[in-house]
């Protein structure tokens, strides 16, 4: 007996949900700012909400399903104008998918019992039936049908006729069959000889009990001729259709249904042939030349990880091209050495082209976050009372599929603390003279290779002081550095984890776990965050991300006789200092490139990977500048070598994480070459200089 | 080997129905998400058999069945309805469109593959 894959289907059903929630939301959102809902959005909303039941059903999420079947019917009113829609129905409407929602989590978990299930639903479900009570008593009843008594186990919800026909001459097959449970029914009328049929397998009365759907009984008794008349569809006589279904085929499949309930007879199916004459071949190229018009969505869904293989494997092809084209360097004689060489190029383009496709595939438009928003900011606006406008600008600008799990927490976070810390209530901002709708505003651009986003809000600003006093009371700070920072260091300092100034937690944000976290995350997907604020007048978050995980410019620097890649985006500059340009501060220890007017602090690779160098002094080797965040740093290398374009691979499955190391990949030459993690080192400077001011 | 149409907005439905047809011995299956492209793909090669939800964007299945029914060559294929009830209302409806007959979902496999079994016995 084929069964169902349970557990492979509710993810593909829990996946389908997401979509169908999020457009509902679309919808209700809209439907509760503008008042009306017009006939397709409520058609809409039906589908969208009937498919919920069904496709929930079908996965055995019964009691999700229960409920969703009641916010369904009430849907189901509402489009056939039983039930007047009234403005306030959006907003009940969403209460009703957010209990949905609830439901369905607890459920897929295991953790919905009989009670939470009632807490959940039954208020819902009370007014609905309220509403639905202004209609006439014979609709009533039909409605009280469905039990509303929440089930502990798993129920499957298969009805017990399941199918039946319309043809008669199906009918009769179905009829054959003792069995009550038949899904399905034929309603076709072509037909045959049912009345044969009939006599030879004595069948009984039909009632509505019986598994299958008759229409017409009577029809069962019409001379074949007659029973043209439901359908227009019928040109030939009846007899044709007829030729298959002889009593031999019947009383097998009579045999067939006695004998077992659970095998059927896969194989052997006969199939008539379908014969294409030269007149339907005609009617087929009129039809595909209609098609043209008919412009359906050519959409496949394809596995993140089929992509990440692809990539790995078009990264070998750029990995291997590379060593051929060292070897060339072995090659004899120069005619073929550059006859070679010249191909290999060709070949390397191609690669890139590659590359760049499949990159291309991995990549969707911000708008695939964005949506996610005006519902969490709509409910959060409501809890705290005030009022906000939602702008989103960079809809169609794309980012890489990997990073959007990885990119929708934080900025949630970010926005919920615009919300919640940023933008006051309308009163306090009329008394600013601003107006009392507060803006958050997200976008999304990109420039020189990084996507930057950005989310601002017109509110209060951070208050810069107060948050970094915080840090110096907490410890993260001593009072001699939070006396040489600046304005935006003491910014920084909300990233500092532990941190809350809010006077009292709310349970949106401010628990002091959320910005540092939001930092980390950024960081693992290879960005850096800056805050820029101003107290009376709004914060704005950016974010820069590298535009793809998968794939790195670099820049070889040499260590000692180890090279390692320096991601070339974070390069600001590089130079051999001048004596004079070199700093000492503290007990000597700890050195500073002065360059410009700015003092960079200067970190020796060597001594973080504890390798010897060649040079020791810093004006013998290279100081590479980088950026971290918004922060700088020079690093001290012995020399900087060649570019190179490398594929990313993550190397903390086998390694533990080390500081300043953030994935590796095979050089053109075979050997791997280990990826510097700028931010990383930072964070290591920064640890050191705190330990060296105690 | 019968030549199977399945036609359902959701990519979960779709597969189980398809993976119900195909343990069956069914193997051909070609899928549409909706009516306009179930239209397409019925247009472009001729099934023995169609099956379709009712309720999807674009083009309902009942709509997607009236068109196939003024196509001659889809005159007598069997055209088959996924609905979620069989209520009156849901089969005069689908007779009304020139289904041949519903299957309810949601469906054990055995369920369809019966149904499936009788209509393509021809």
């Amino acid at each position: 007996m084929a069964s169902f894959d349970i557990s492979k289907y509710r993810s593909m059903f829990l996946e389908e949900s997401v979509e169908l929630f999020e457009n509902t939301d679309t919808l209700l959102l809209k439907a509760e700012e503008s008042g009306h809902l017009d006939d397709e959005e409520m058609n809409s909303l039906f589908r969208y909400i009937h498919t919920l039941k069904g496709s929930s059903a079908s996965v055995e999420l019964s009691n999700f399903a229960k409920f969703t079947h009641e916010v369904e019917s009430f849907m189901d009113k509402l489009r056939n104008k039983q039930i007047p829609y009234q403005a306030d129905m959006a907003t009940l409407l969403i209460d009703c998918v957010d209990a949905m929602k609830t439901v369905l989590d607890e459920e897929v978990n295991g953790t919905l019992t009989s009670q939470s299930f009632e807490n959940l639903t039954r208020e819902y479900i009370n007014i609905i039936k309220e509403i639905s009570e202004g209609l006439s008593p014979n609709k009533q009843e039909h409605e009280a049908q469905t039990s509303t008594e929440p089930q502990a186990n798993r129920v499957i919800l298969i009805s017990d006729d399941a199918f039946g026909f319309f043809d008669d001459d199906f009918i009769q097959q179905s009829e054959t069959q003792n069995s009550n449970d038949d899904g399905f029914g034929f309603f076709d009328d072509e037909i045959a000889n049912t009345a044969t049929a009939t006599k030879e397998f004595g069948i009984g009365q039909v009632t509505e009990d019986d598994g299958f759907g008759f229409f017409d009984d009577e029809i069962i008794n019409i001379d074949q001729t007659d029973s043209i008349s439901e359908t227009s569809i019928v040109n030939k006589p009846t007899e044709d259709h007829f030729g298959f279904f002889d009593h031999d085929l019947q009383i097998k499949h009579t045999q067939l249904e006695t004998s077992s309930q659970d095998t059927l007879p896969a194989q052997n199916i006969s199939i008539p042939d379908t014969q294409i004459t030269s007149k339907t071949l005609e009617e087929k190229k009129e039809a595909t030349a209609e098609n043209k018009e008919v412009k359906a969505a050519n959409n496949i869904r394809v596995d993140l990880s089929k992509i990440d293989v692809l990539m790995n494997n078009v990264g070998e092809l750029v990995i291997v091209n590379s060593m051929l084209f060292q070897l060339t360097d072995e090659i004899a004689d120069i005619g073929t050495r550059g006859k070679v060489a010249e191909k290999l190029k060709l070949l390397d383009r191609y690669i890139r082209e590659l590359q760049d496709s499949v990159m291309a595939v991995r990549m969707v438009p911000m708008e695939t976050i964005y949506s996610k928003f005006p519902k969490t900011i709509r409910d959060i606006s409501k809890k705290l009372d005030k009022k906000v406008d939602f702008k989103h600008i960079g809809d169609n600008v794309e980012i890489d599929k990997a990073m959007i799990e990885g990119l929708t927490d934080p900025l949630m976070h970010i926005v919920r603390n615009s919300l919640d810390h940023g933008l006051e209530n309308p009163d306090a901002r009329r008394t600013k003279g601003k107006p009392e709708t507060g803006t958050i505003t997200i976008s999304a651009e990109q420039a020189n290779g990084q996507i930057l986003i950005s989310i601002s809000d017109d509110g209060a600003g951070i208050p810069a002081d107060k948050v970094a006093l915080k840090a110096v009371e907490r410890g993260v700070l001593t009072k001699s550095q939070y006396d040489q920072m600046t304005h935006d260091d003491k910014v920084m300092m909300i990233f500092s984890p532990g941190l809350s100034t809010a006077e009292q937690v709310t349970d949106i944000s401010g628990r002091g776990v959320g910005m540092d976290v939001v930092k980390t995350n950024i960081t693992k997907l290879g960005g850096n965050i800056s805050v820029a604020t101003e107290l009376g007048i709004g914060t704005t978050i950016t974010i820069a991300l590298p535009l793809t995980l998968a794939i790195l410019d670099g820049l070889n620097i040499r260590i000692s006789d180890k090279n390692y890649i320096l991601p070339l985006a974070s390069i600001v500059e590089s130079l051999q200092p001048k004596s004079d340009m070199i700093k000492r501060i503290g007990d000597g220890e700890e050195e500073l490139l002065m360059l410009r007017n700015e003092f960079i602090p200067v970190v020796r690779m060597h001594k973080l990977f504890s390798i010897e160098p060649e040079y020791h002094e810093l004006t013998k080797g290279m100081l590479i500048v980088v950026r971290a965040g918004t922060q700088k740093l020079a690093l001290f290398v012995d020399e900087f070598l060649h570019q190179q374009q490398v594929v990313v691979k993550p190397i903390d499955k086998n390694f533990t994480n080390v500081k300043g190391i953030g994935g590796a990949t095979v050089r053109g030459d075979g050997s791997i070459g280990l990826i510097i993690d700028v931010i990383g080192i930072l964070e290591e400077q920064k640890k050191y200089e705190r330990r060296r001011l105690r | 080997m019968a030549k199977i149409l399945i036609v359902d907005d959701s990519n979960m439905l779709r597969d189980m129905l398809k993976y119900a047809l195909v343990d069956g011995g069914y193997t051909d299956i070609t899928e549409a998400a909706d009516g306009v492209e179930g239209l397409e793909k019925a247009k472009s090669t001729v099934f023995d058999l169609v099956i379709t939800d009712i309720n999807m964007p674009n083009m309902n299945g009942l709509e997607l069945i009236q068109h196939l029914r003024t196509i001659p060559l889809y005159a007598k294929v069997p055209l088959l309805v996924l609905t979620t009830e069989k209520s009156d209302d849901m089969k005069a409806k689908g007779k009304a469109a020139g289904a041949t007959g519903w299957i309810v979902k949601p469906f054990l496999p055995e369920q369809v593959l019966k149904a499936v079994g009788i209509v393509l016995k021809k």
